[in-house]
């Protein structure tokens, strides 16, 4: 595998693909492939849908990678945030796993899993951060984000006012961000000549 | 609908279209959500890392490589996207710092330089790749220049291979950095246009 590029930042390799270098893509995808991979069959419980979700998301990168504003988060944010709004327009669409019952943001069985240590490492390091909160308000990121349901969905399953299911929401997800301790305000910029 | 209180819901994409659309529109004139929002994007998209991550088919690599090259494949000549780039860089950097003798080079068609610049706290670290090293006699010079001041000297380095040059000081909010060639040892003002500047 080429991986000339891997000394690059993220960011910079985002302001490459801006400029056609498909191996900034290539390596985009080496780095972060496997986590959306991995985001997006949880959501979507299906390997043909996560493929496509992924697929579609890695192609929004390429085609939009021009737009891409750093002042405003990192890429590996911007590339994850894609990946899931694909999962969850797919689950929605398909109206899978609707009749049912709310279990569906728990972890799928997966079998000859080998993951490499810093995989490891990062997925325990959230899930030991959610094991911190409070249950409600991890059952609710939870559904949100890896059941995709919505606000409104979440708050009719589980007979409770909206209000309560957003305000869980916005505890729940600050109080993540907190634990994962980002290091400051990070601003990054990056220019190809 | 307080269009404030969408934010966390937003930033898990577990709102309705309309919902989303009406969020959309309020972001756009709302900095504290937008700010609000980049935080709480940072912290969902980490939830992604909670997932357990079987390794994708290595059909799926190609097949998105594949679809990216066909796609790309009758867009506008790289050189003169390159061109568009570089002249808004350097009127920027004009406005900014003044700068004498605005030439506008093309870089070489196949050879590409990155110019990557991280803040964290103010403290700012520039990464450079690509850049061929500075000849026998000169040295490159970064700049930071904050709105209506002089620009500062924040650090020499000579490029060549890939280069992590730490600048000197802090970079406020609002401040541009640059980088000039000039002669070595360095100099207290910039003589040259820049070769890289970031937006102000």
């Amino acid at each position: 595998m080429n991986r000339q590029l891997a000394h690059l930042s993220d960011e910079a390799l985002v302001a490459l693909a801006a400029r056609s270098e498909q191996s900034a893509l290539a390596e985009l995808y080496d780095r972060y492939g496997r986590t959306a991979y991995g985001l997006a069959l949880r959501v979507v419980r299906d390997q043909a849908l996560a493929e496509d979700a992924v697929q579609e998301a890695f192609l929004t990168v390429w085609r939009t990678a021009a737009r891409f504003v750093p002042e405003r988060g990192k890429a590996s944010t911007w590339i994850l945030t894609l990946v899931h709004r694909r999962a969850v327009d797919t689950v929605r669409r398909e109206q899978r796993r609707r009749a049912d019952s709310l279990d569906l943001g728990a972890e799928p069985a997966v079998e000859g899993l080998e993951e490499d240590a810093w995989l490891r490492l990062q997925r325990e390091r959230v899930q030991a951060a959610l094991r911190r909160l409070p249950d409600a308000q991890r059952e609710a990121l939870e559904l949100a984000y890896y059941g995709g349901f919505s606000q409104s969905e979440l708050a009719e399953r589980l007979g409770q006012p909206l209000g309560t299911i957003k305000s869980r929401m916005f505890t729940g997800l600050s109080r993540l961000r907190e634990q994962l301790g980002e290091p400051g305000t990070e601003i990054s910029w990056t220019s190809t000549t | 609908m307080d269009l404030h209180d969408l934010t966390a819901a937003y930033a898990l994409d577990a709102l309705d279209p309309a919902e989303a659309s009406a969020y959309e529109r309020h972001l756009s004139r709302c900095e504290p959500c937008r700010e609000q929002l980049a935080e709480l994007n940072g912290a969902a998209a980490a939830l992604a890392f909670g997932a357990v991550a079987p390794a994708p088919p290595e059909r799926l690599r190609a097949s998105i490589l594949d679809t990216a090259a066909a796609e790309r494949a009758n867009v506008v000549p790289l050189q003169r996207r390159r061109w568009v780039a570089r002249g808004l860089a350097v009127a920027a950097a004009a406005a900014a710092c003044v700068v004498v003798g605005l030439a506008v080079a093309l870089s070489r068609p196949g050879h590409t330089r990155v110019f990557s610049l991280v803040v964290r706290n103010g403290h700012a670290t520039l990464h450079v790749s690509g850049l061929s090293a500075a000849p026998r006699g000169k040295t490159y010079e970064a700049w930071v220049i904050r709105p209506g001041r002089a620009p500062r000297p924040a650090g020499l380095f000579r490029g060549g291979a890939d280069t992590h040059v730490r600048l000197n000081g802090t970079v406020p909010r609002h401040a541009v950095v640059a980088v000039t060639r000039e002669r070595a040892g360095g100099v207290e003002a910039p003589t040259s246009a820049p070769i890289f500047s970031t937006p102000t």
